[in-house]
């Protein structure tokens, strides 16, 4: 839990002093405390804490109403709730403002540690998946066509992608759902699909349909094998796969800009195929 | 027809279009189709797993894609369908298919959901992940809002 940047809100100086200890205790660095609401929402906009510990009642307002305006501007911040006060309505409305969890005083350290790995783990593991997906993806598809389709393949990562590409003909998307979720799309032309499909099935009379099918099954296996590697890496991503949705038409953008996301050329012998892959950053609602 | 899969989606449609803006929300028809469906303008499709599996399919012509965009937006023109109103639509598929999901967990049925894939052409023909594909097809203020889920 070391480089997590922390302020504390309290309007009472003792509850700040033991706070401070236990997160201390934890190795993470307080710079900032606040008193009340005004000071509170001040300090957060120049500090930008990566957490804030809220108390409910300050003097100058309530927790709610001063979590609400710092996360107007501070989306990035978390705020937990940190108060003697604890019911059902409380907690539904701090959770309505965006406040990640509720402790009530006094609170315990293992508590207090827990809430806080919770609310950071995901960080940690987006990073993971951020450095690791790529070669997944790559490895996933690279032995499939290897494998089934032989001759050469090479798999080339794309510099730069627009907003949206155009679909050669048949598209393929599979969410892919875990901790932090994501998308794969797979797109070929009608005559690739088809020549890959009559190649593994080693039968020229398959149509269309069979190859619609092909393309579909290839999909899902690309990425619950590279979903099984991620997940390999980490137990925590828990990455599964939805299953397929196949496009099928002339002139079809596919928009793959709204994500973070890499676009990948597989060139092989029987044509190329396209593969884009992307995650975003889950957050944890609520814990 | 499996009334305890769509109905997660009825409710949230009828549920989340006002409190965008929207008035008259209107069930129009209630289908089972196979598994090809043909759409034309904006389709948008959430990969759904947990205690059920599958997918669902939004469909929008253009126009209503461009006057839902506009009413998201405040009421900001929308002259074409560019990003940011793209982005407008993509968002209302993870509000629909959210607010089903948590329709979904009060029956018991957990069920997560996948970011949004979206694809804007005419005729395109959608296959599910599934024979059997349950359609409702909204009027919302005149705009029509089809949706086709497969599910088990």
């Amino acid at each position: 839990m070391e480089n997590i940047r922390v302020m504390i809100v309290d309007d009472s100086t003792f509850s700040i002093a033991v706070l401070k200890r236990m997160l201390q205790k934890d190795g993470i660095e307080i710079v900032g405390t606040a008193l009340n609401m005004s000071e509170a929402i001040q300090k957060a906009q120049e500090i930008k804490p990566d957490l804030i510990t809220m108390d409910m009642t300050l003097p100058d307002g309530d927790g709610i109403e001063c979590s609400k305006q710092i996360l107007e501007q501070l989306q990035d911040t978390k705020i937990i709730a940190i108060s003697a006060m604890m019911d059902e309505e409380i907690i539904q409305r701090a959770r309505k403002v965006g406040i990640k969890g509720y402790l009530q005083k006094p609170v315990d350290q293992t508590d207090l540690d827990a809430a806080i790995e919770r609310l950071f783990e995901g960080e940690e593991l987006y990073g993971i998946l951020k450095n690791n997906f790529e070669e997944a993806f790559k490895e996933s598809i690279f032995s499939f066509l290897k494998r089934e389709i032989g001759g050469e393949v090479v798999v080339e990562k794309l510099a730069d992608h627009p907003m949206t590409t155009s679909s050669s003909g048949i598209s393929v998307a599979i969410g892919i759902i875990g901790r932090h979720d994501g998308r794969l799309i797979m797109d070929m032309s009608e005559n690739t699909a088809l020549a890959m499909t009559r190649k593994i099935l080693q039968d020229d009379g398959q149509q269309i349909d069979d190859a619609i099918n092909f393309l579909s099954e290839f999909t899902n296996v690309i990425g619950g094998n590279a979903c099984s590697l991620l997940n390999g890496l980490n137990r925590s991503f828990g990455l599964r796969v939805s299953p397929p949705t196949v496009f099928r038409g002339k002139d079809i953008i596919i928009s793959i800009g709204d994500i973070m996301s890499e676009s990948f050329v597989i060139k092989t012998d029987l044509g190329d195929v396209f593969m884009n892959v992307g995650f975003q950053k889950g957050d944890v609602e609520w814990m | 027809m499996d009334v305890t899969i769509i109905n997660p989606f009825i409710a949230s449609i009828t549920d989340v279009m006002p409190q965008l803006g929207f008035s008259n929300i209107n069930l129009k028809e209630q289908s089972e189709k196979t598994k090809k469906i043909v759409a034309s303008g904006i389709v948008l499709t959430l990969g759904i797993v947990g205690d059920k599996k599958g997918n669902v399919a939004y469909a929008i012509d253009t126009e209503g894609a461009k006057q839902i965009a506009s009413i998201m937006m405040m009421g900001m023109p929308v002259e074409e369908l560019d990003d940011m109103a793209k982005s407008a639509i993509s968002e209302l598929s993870n509000m629909l298919t959210a607010n089903a999901a948590i329709n979904f967990s009060n029956e018991n049925i957990v069920v997560d959901i996948s970011p949004p894939t979206m694809l804007t052409g005419e005729s395109i023909e959608l296959s599910m992940s599934k024979d059997q594909v349950m359609c409702v097809e909204f009027d919302v203020d005149g705009i029509k809002i089809e949706i086709n889920v497969a599910l088990d």
